[in-house]
Parts: C-alpha cells; structure tokens; sequence
C-alpha cells in the first residue's frame, strides 16, 4: 500500500507541470519548485534535528556555502552546475565538519546560540570578502542553450520551458535526497541518531561516539542545504549575503518539518506542501489591492501557524488518516 | 487487483481533470485595461521604502484614469487616448522584502495575471533577482528608485530606469564639493572619512566615493563599514573622531542614523561638513522627525530636485496634492518623486505605442525624448541608453534651520534657491539651543 | 590608553541596556528552558505601547512603564494559556514553531495597525538631559545611559531577589527542575509557568519603554535586539540572573572594545565569536546551573 501511494504521489509529481505548461501558467510551477526545494531542506534538516534530536539553527549558513561555490566555480572557473553541485556539497560537508566538531562539546540549547553564532560570523564575511563579491554579490550570466538536454545538464533554462526546467530539475534533486535520507533512515547511522536523540549518556554507554556522529549527522544535513543552496543560485541566477544567507532558509524547513511530524521522513514534504502554497495563497488573497502593506496576508499565515502547533502539536502526519492509509510505518520511538 | 485499477483511476483522474482544467488563451481584444504588475517591498526590512512605492504608484493610477488640469503626462484626459480611453490597473503585490518571493511573484504576475508591464521592486538587491524573470518573458520592466549602477550594465533589452543612478548621484556630491572653494565656500576640505553600512545600498555609493574622493581631491583617512542594523556606533565615532575628517561621507539608513545621531551627541563629535546620499537623507519620516531637534541642519546631500524651486512648478503642487491623498498627509518625498515620474513616463510609452504587445512598447520606450517641462522633477529630460535615463541628474541640497532642503547645486539653481549655505555643520549645543521649526 | 577605557564605557552603557533586554528572555528561557522566536516582538510591542502612550497622551515613557508592565504581564499569561502551553506536551521544536508563527502574527498586527514608518519620540525626560556628560578622569559618562544603567540594576536586583529569595522564586526554580517533584511538594507547574511568562513578557516590555528614548520604534525593530538577548543569557548561563547581567556588559565591551581596532561590520560576529570561544573551555556558559 505504501508502494502504491509512492508511485501515485511520483507520478502526480511528474505530471502536475505539464497542464500547466500547456496553459502558459508556469507561476505554479515556480510554487512547485519551492516546495520541492523547502521539502528537500528539511528532508536535510530533519537528519540533525529530528533524528539527532539537535536544535540547530545554522544550516542556512551551508546553504550559502554551496550557492557560493557554485556561482565561484561557475563564474571564475566556467564549472557548469552539476559539477558545482557536487563542489559546494563536498565543501559545505567538509566546512560543517571541521566547524561543528568542537561545538559538540555544548548541549542543547547552548548548541543551538552556538549554530546561531557561525551564522553570525559568516554573515560579514559574505559581505564584506571582495572575492566573492561583497556585499554586491555574483551574477550568474544565463547562457541560452540550444537543446534542452544542453539546458538540463547545465541547470541553466531559459524562454518559455524554464519555470518547467527547474521545477524537474528540483524533482530530480528532491528524489535524490529523499532515496538517500531513506537509505540513512534505516541504516545503522540513523539508529545511532536516534539513540543520541533518546539518550545520549545511554548511547555512549553501549559505545557510540555522540561526538562524532553528532558531527556526521551535522555534515549530511549541511550537504543536503548545500545541494539546495546550488539549486537556488542556478535558479536566481544571483548570489547575494543577504538572500543565501537569510534565516528564512531554515526557518522556512524547520516548520514544513514541524507541521508535517519531526523525525518522520515524509513530514517535511507534507509541511512544505501545505505552507507554502498556504502563504501563497494568502499572499495573492490578502497581499494586494486596498489590503496591499499591512501584512494582513502575514498575520492570517501567523495565525493559522499558531493554531496548528495549538492543536496538533506533534505534527500533520501523526494524525490518524496517516495510519489508516499506512503511508509508512511510524518512526522508532 | 483492487489495488492495480486504483492506481490506474488515480492517475487517469489526474489527468483528465488537469486537461479539462486548461483552456486556450481567449483571442485578442480590444485591450481596456492595461495591466501593470508591481511587486513591492511592503512588509519586512524595506516596508518603510515600500510604502511610499505603494502611495506613487496609487497616484499615478489616480493621474492616468481621471482627468486632471496638470501638464504631466497623461494627466489631462481619462485613461489612455492612444488606445481608446484604457484604464490603467496597478497590480500591486507585496514580496516580504525577500528575493525568492518577489522572483516568485514576478512570474505569477506574467504568467497568470498575464500583466503588461512589471515594476519593481524598488531595491536594487532584489530588482536584480527579478530581471532575469522579465527579461526572459520578453515584457518590460522598470525601476526608478533603483540606484545600482550594475541593473544596467548587463545589456539587458527590456529593463528601463529613469532615475539617476549612484554614480551620477555620487558624482553631484563630489562636483558640488569640488567646485565650492571658487565659489565661496571653504578652501580648506581636504580629508575625507566615508561611514557606509555594509548591504548592496550602500556599499554601492561607498564604492563610487571611493572612486571619486580623490579625484575631488580629498585623501580618504578612514573607510568603516558597519553593520546594517546595529544597535550602538559608539566605537565607530570614536575612530571617526579620531580621525578627524574634514567631510564625513555616510549612507545609512534612518534608524542606524538616529543611532549614529545620539552617539555623536554623546561624544561630542560634528565634522565640518557632512555629506550623504540617499539613506535617511531620502526618507521623508526622518526628515520631519529631525525638525524636532535640528538633528538634519546642515547635512548635505543630493536629490533628484530642487526641492525648494519646485514650489515654483505648479505641476509639482498639484501632484502632491494628490499624493498626500494616499500618503495620510505626507509630502512627496523624493523617492516618491521618482517612482512618479517614472510611472508617468511608463504610461505616456504605453500612450504612444498604441497597443500593449511588448515589441510596440520596447520600440516606444527606447524612442523616448521627453522634455523637461513635462516632468516633476529636475531631470534634463528622458532618454535612454542601455535601458538607463543619460538625462537624469540631480542637485545638491542642504538642510537649513527650517528644517528644509535647500538647492546648492548646479550654481545656476542654486543663484534662483538664494541660500546661504550652512558651514560648517553646526555643534550638538548650537542645534539644541536654537530653535527648532514648528511642525 | 584613554581610548580603550573610553570605549570599556561606551561598551557598559550599552552592556545595560542589552541587559535590560535579556532580562526578560532569562526568565522565560534561561529559567523555564521556553524558546521564545517572538522575544523581540515583546519588546517591540513595549517600545510601541511607550511611544503610542506618549504621542497621545503625553506620557512619558519612564511613567509609562507601569501600564505597560501591567498590560504584557498579562499578555504574557495569555499567550502561555492559550499556546505554549498545549504545545508544551510536544517536540521542544512544536514551541519553536508556535512561537515562529507568534513573531508574524505580532509584527504584522502593528504593521496593520501602525504601518512601518519609523516613529520616534521626542523631549522625554531621559531625552532632555540628551547632551548631558559626567567628565570623570578624562572619560565620557552619558548621564541618560547611566540613569537607564541604574535602572536596568535595580530591575536586575529585583529580579534576582524575586528569584533566589521568594518562596515564588523558589517554587519557579523547582518547577523548572523537576515538574513533576514540584507537583508533588503542592506547586502548580502550569500557574508558575504562566507566571514566568507574564513576568518575562512585562521586564522586556519594561526594556522597550526604556529604550525608546535612545531609539526609532518600528515593527521591524526586535530583532538585532533579540539575537544579541539570546546570546547573553546561554552566556551567562541558564539558570543564573547575575550572569545574564555579567554576560550583557561583557558583551557590550566586547562589541564596543574590538570595533576600535577592527573592521566594525563584525560587530555581533566578535560577540558570538567569544562565545563560541568561552563555551569551549565553559559548555554551560559562565555561571550556568544547566
């Protein structure tokens, strides 16, 4: 059964651009993409914070690391995007490592200021740091490319296929990342983070390392920002401190994760697709016209946010339909 | 069994209902309202920029749709004439002040509110994250207030700015500062410190001051850049003070200079000039707030115009009045100033083209010549090249103890605006001490 | 030599007020272990109500701190009610979240109702002695920054007192220890809960009042106080008061020491960089109980 709504959901995935296309409406492509690509970061965020049980705050710090050295790649070295991608995870990963591994000395929320701080001291260098652009950024010059395929492989889409081309390009990416952090899920690494998540002093005593896998959990939720990071630089065509690093970027995830059920793997996907053409929607409701400046749009968003963590407190998935269609098994306590 | 035919109802459902959902585009006819698409920074950082977008844009939708006695564009007559009496409709759309969603926006305004012309965002930051979009739809876009000298050096075909950009804006400074010793003013300027906080804004004008200053002939003895929303500048005065720059060239915005305001109050420090552009120099809600305490008197800076001689356009009078319609009272300040006339001019190339496809208003908007008279503001005309106005420039003016803004520059204006200029920058216990202009 | 001390001066006066606004936020989190995403739109409210009372009814700002107290500390006990505490039975995230969703519903409401231009308030009291200067060997003391020292002391003091001396200190402590061995000695750990959040919400509503002599109010204003207040008290330590105000001078001279020599965009990177540096040698902060 949980095959079958697998396929189904791929297939609807697969298909919902193409009416779309035929209609000329690729906004709602462009919304497509957004949840994918906010499913996907908290698919990433999930590994250390709903498995390894930490609050952190920073990942939108990798985010920016991996849009970096995607357009740096890009832009100095002609590096087309896939192959950035894979730069700016290997450099995020390795960045994260070396960073987060002292910082496992710190517990709970003294962890947590302590993700904040590395984003408080990345933020001035973006901005400042001449080579890669200060505060005016990197611009990512569009090169139209002739053939579709040519387009794919470069993630650079351009005329009246682009909202489409990145919206299946985030698929791809999204599926990657999902297959993956199922891989983790059920292998030994993700019993470990969860064990650390439960009982950390119970953990090393049966012999894991909470340090080290502390670190590893950190790493692959970086890798995962990152790879969305390179995303979103291919799709702005535009590298700014102020945008990639923006604390939106991991609040936005975080909360597609609570709604949808931390620690359960399908639950950032269920969160991103229902905030964000949640706030779209009010957006385009209450954003405009006579109602246009004073965030009436916000405050009903605010609102109903509050009334989800009031009355659902443990996440959307954890509802009873979940079980009776047995989307999944529930996660290990 | 059951379980195969499922799925294969699941999907065929899915396809079918999305194919009955998709209808063909409804044949072309006669256009009676054109479509404008604005995406603004209404909530979140920039709100208090955006605002006064919002209030432009209402008054220039109000100018165009109704028949008013001013000689501004469209202004006489209801609607446009060229094509038969269309409305203008301003979609107006609010981004959070964030990139993604205004790069978002911008494409459900294109692709499902099938719009006419985009104008935005009124950042330059986030401007540069929606040209792409624009330009790759193949329809218009334009920002006025935008100052990045980069928006339009990236020979883009559909972007247009008809306001000055920093290096123009920069460059008035530095003309003025220049040529004030001949013309009476002090000939003993020579240092320069320049205060910039640290986003795009303002790094931009540092960038273009840093290429200016000397060849102004001012040594730069100090260059901080701080950071934007900082809650003290204490530190920063006291290495400004200990430089002792003859000019202190800052851009910040409002809240950081009310900060930097009280800092320098408390240490004592005042330059013998201080030079801005833009920042809170620009922001009308500063501007007023400091009559309460003579805090602006003395600032120089540069605007699109003369201010204190456009009381002499009657154009100008009448656009504010219906301004401050929308504006709970509030002048046209000249961020406002631009994004009107800006507006203005996008209306009078939609007038001109006689139609709303997009090649037809390219063509129009590259062969504009618009004359000075025409404007509200005092730019020698409009003219592009590379989708920048060559013909905006600006002036140089100064806060007086009135509390308003008074022509310095060009030296013909500024002969008409008959002020002294105020030099140098008055101490903290002159300003307490006199009086402070009624509100 | 002068400058360094002038600028340990500077880094105090300020050091008070970043307490006055951490104050609050220690209660609520450094106490009771609460993630509070809105800290900053409590101030902000503070900040609006003092300007709001002053612009209408000419109150000053240093008078309007009772009603305003009043008004959050209620408020305060309302938004535990009605929110945190129903999600108080989930993940520690659930709060994270409510409390996310509370900052857009708050911040929004006064763009509603006020719109984002920045106000300011004129010729309070703290404001007319504006220039007013100590001169005591050779160094600068703002007489309004220390008056708003001397006040963020004494709530520091009261609170401190409350918390440590009170039988109501003691039983807040005890709750957040150990809810259940609370309940059991007679304590109701939903009431002390709803009390420290009445009384966070009022100390920084208090902190606003305060600082819109010194600032422009605006919706957008919370939060370079708010990152700053978080810092402080995991600083200092949860669990300890005097160490949320030892961390908040440390770290206004942290902030106000290295901007003299080095570039001053990396103000807050040096506050959070000496955490980073004292949490490795200290994990629970300076004075941290846990």
């Amino acid at each position: 059964m949980a095959r079958t709504a697998l396929v189904i959901g791929a297939l609807a995935a697969i298909v919902y651009p193409i009416p779309l296309q035929l209609q000329g409406t690729t906004y709602y492509q462009t919304v497509g993409f957004l949840v994918l690509l906010n499913a996907m970061l908290g698919i990433g965020w999930n590994v250390i914070g709903g498995w390894a049980g930490q609050f952190d705050f920073g990942p939108q710090v990798f985010f920016g690391i991996g849009a970096y050295t995607a357009a740096l790649l890009y832009v100095k070295l002609g590096v087309d995007a896939w192959l950035g991608l894979v730069g700016g995870v290997a450099v995020a990963a390795v960045v994260c490592a070396v960073l987060t591994y002292p910082l496992t000395r710190l517990r709970g929320h003294y962890f947590a200021i302590s993700t904040v701080a590395i984003w408080m001291i990345v933020q001035p260098i973006g901005s400042t740091w001449e080579y890669i652009g200060a505060a005016q950024g990197l611009f990512i010059p569009v090169k139209t490319h002739s053939t579709i395929v040519g387009a794919a492989l470069a993630l650079q889409f351009s005329g009246p296929t682009k909202a489409l081309g990145y919206y299946y390009s985030a698929l791809a990416l999204f599926a990657v990342t999902l297959a993956l952090m199922a891989w983790v899920e059920r292998s030994k690494l993700g019993f470990y983070f969860r064990a650390i998540r439960d009982d950390q002093e119970a953990a090393e005593g049966i012999g894991i390392d909470s340090r080290l896998y502390k670190v590893i959990a950190r790493s692959i939720t970086a890798a995962v920002f990152a790879g969305g990071g390179v995303l979103y630089a291919f799709w702005a065509l535009s590298v700014f401190p102020e945008q990639v690093f923006e604390l939106n970027w991991s609040t936005l995830p975080i909360m597609a994760t609570v709604v949808g059920g931390i620690g359960r793997l399908w639950g950032p996907v269920l969160g991103a697709a229902i905030l964000i053409p949640i706030s779209q929607i009010m957006s385009t409701m209450l954003g405009t016209g006579p109602l246009a400046g004073r965030g009436i749009d916000l405050i009903v968003y605010g609102l109903i946010i509050v009334v989800i963590a009031a009355f659902r407190p443990t996440g959307l998935l954890s509802l009873p339909w979940a079980r009776w269609v047995r989307l999944e098994r529930p996660a290990a306590a | 069994m059951p379980r195969i035919s499922l799925r294969l109802v699941t999907v065929a459902v899915l396809v079918v209902a999305s194919l009955a959902g998709s209808r063909t585009a409804p044949a072309q006819s006669k256009v009676t309202e054109v479509l404008i698409g604005s995406v603004l920074p209404l909530t979140g950082n920039f709100a208090s920029l955006g605002q006064q977008y919002l209030w432009a844009a209402q008054t220039a939708e109000d100018i165009v749709n109704n028949d008013y006695d001013i000689q501004v564009p469209l202004g006489p007559g209801k609607g446009f004439p060229g094509l038969g009496g269309a409305t203008m409709k301003m979609i107006v759309r609010d981004d959070q002040s964030r990139g993604e969603q205004a790069r978002t926006i911008v494409e459900q305004l294109i692709s499902v509110n099938k719009v006419h012309w985009i104008n935005g965002e009124g950042t330059s930051g986030i401007t540069s994250l929606i040209q792409p979009v624009v330009e790759s739809a193949g329809i218009p876009l334009s920002c006025h207030p935008c100052a990045s000298p980069t928006l339009t050096e990236k020979s883009l075909k559909w972007f247009f700015r008809t306001g000055p950009n920093d290096k123009t804006m920069v460059a008035s400074v530095f003309s003025f500062l220049k040529e004030w010793p001949e013309k009476g003013g002090p000939k003993d300027l020579k240092t320069i410190a320049l205060f910039t906080c640290d986003n795009l804004f303002c790094q931009d004008n540092r960038k273009v001051a840093t290429d200016l200053a000397p060849k102004a002939g001012f040594k730069i003895v100090l260059d901080l850049t701080t950071k934007t929303g900082a809650t003290t500048l204490a530190s920063e005065v006291q290495r400004l003070q200990g430089a002792n720059a003859d000019v202190l060239f800052a851009v910040q915005y409002p809240a950081e200079t009310v900060v930097f305001e009280n800092d320098s109050k408390r240490a004592g420090y005042m330059p013998k000039v201080i030079a801005t552009s833009n920042g809170a120099y620009s922001d009308e809600t500063w501007l007023q707030a400091q009559k309460k305490t003579n805090g602006a008197a003395g600032w120089l800076g540069r605007d699109p115009t003369a201010i204190d001689l456009a009381h002499e356009r009657p154009a100008w009078k009448k656009v504010n009045e219906i301004y401050k319609k929308y504006s709970r009272g509030q002048n046209m300040g000249e961020l406002a100033m631009r994004e009107i006339t800006g507006l203005l001019w996008m209306a009078d190339v939609i007038n001109r083209a006689k139609s709303v496809e997009p090649a037809a208003l390219q063509k129009a908007a590259n062969e504009t010549n618009m004359s000075p008279e025409q404007l509200i503001i005092d730019y020698k005309g409009i003219k592009f090249e590379n989708g920048q106005n060559v013909l905006a420039t600006g002036v140089v003016t100064q806060v007086g103890w009135d509390g308003e803004k008074h022509t310095l520059w060009p030296w013909d204006l500024a002969a008409k605006a008959n002020f002294k200029p105020i030099f140098p920058s008055p101490s903290w216990q002159e300003r307490e001490s006199k009086p402070k202009p009624a509100n | 030599m002068t400058e360094l001390a002038q600028a340990v001066v500077n880094g105090l006066q300020m050091g008070f007020l970043y307490a006055l606004v951490a104050v609050g936020l220690t209660i609520i989190w450094g106490l009771m272990e609460m993630i509070n995403f809105a800290h900053g739109e409590f101030l902000m409210l503070g900040m609006f109500g003092a300007w709001w009372l002053s612009a209408t009814l000419g109150l000053d700002p240093l008078l309007a701190i009772v009603p305003i107290a009043l008004v959050m500390y209620v408020f305060g006990v309302l938004v535990y009610r009605h929110l945190m505490r129903r999600v108080q039975g989930g993940d520690p995230f659930t709060q994270i979240f409510a409390t996310i969703g509370l900052l857009f519903l708050l911040q929004n409401a006064v763009v509603a109702g006020f719109t984002s231009d920045y106000r300011f308030v004129n010729d309070t009291l703290l404001q007319r002695l504006g220039g007013a200067r100590l001169n005591v060997l050779g160094l600068t003391f703002a007489v309004p920054l220390l008056l708003a020292a001397g006040l963020a002391l004494l709530l520091f003091l009261l609170l401190y007192l409350l918390i440590d001396r009170t039988e109501f200190g003691l039983a807040l402590q005890a709750t957040s220890e150990d809810r259940d061995a609370a309940r059991l000695v007679g304590i109701r750990p939903q009431r002390m809960f709803a009390m420290a959040w009445g009384l966070g919400a009022a100390l920084v509503a208090i902190a606003g009042a305060i600082l819109v002599n010194f600032f422009s109010v605006y919706p957008q204003v919370g939060l370079q106080f708010t990152v700053l207040a978080y810092a402080i008290v995991a600083l200092g330590g949860f669990g300890s008061i005097l160490g949320t105000l030892f961390a908040a001078l440390l770290v206004g001279v942290i902030q106000s020491v290295t901007v003299v020599y080095l570039p001053p965009a990396f103000k807050d990177a040096f506050v959070f960089a000496s955490y980073l540096l004292i949490g490795l040698f200290r994990p629970q902060g300076l004075f941290g109980r846990f």
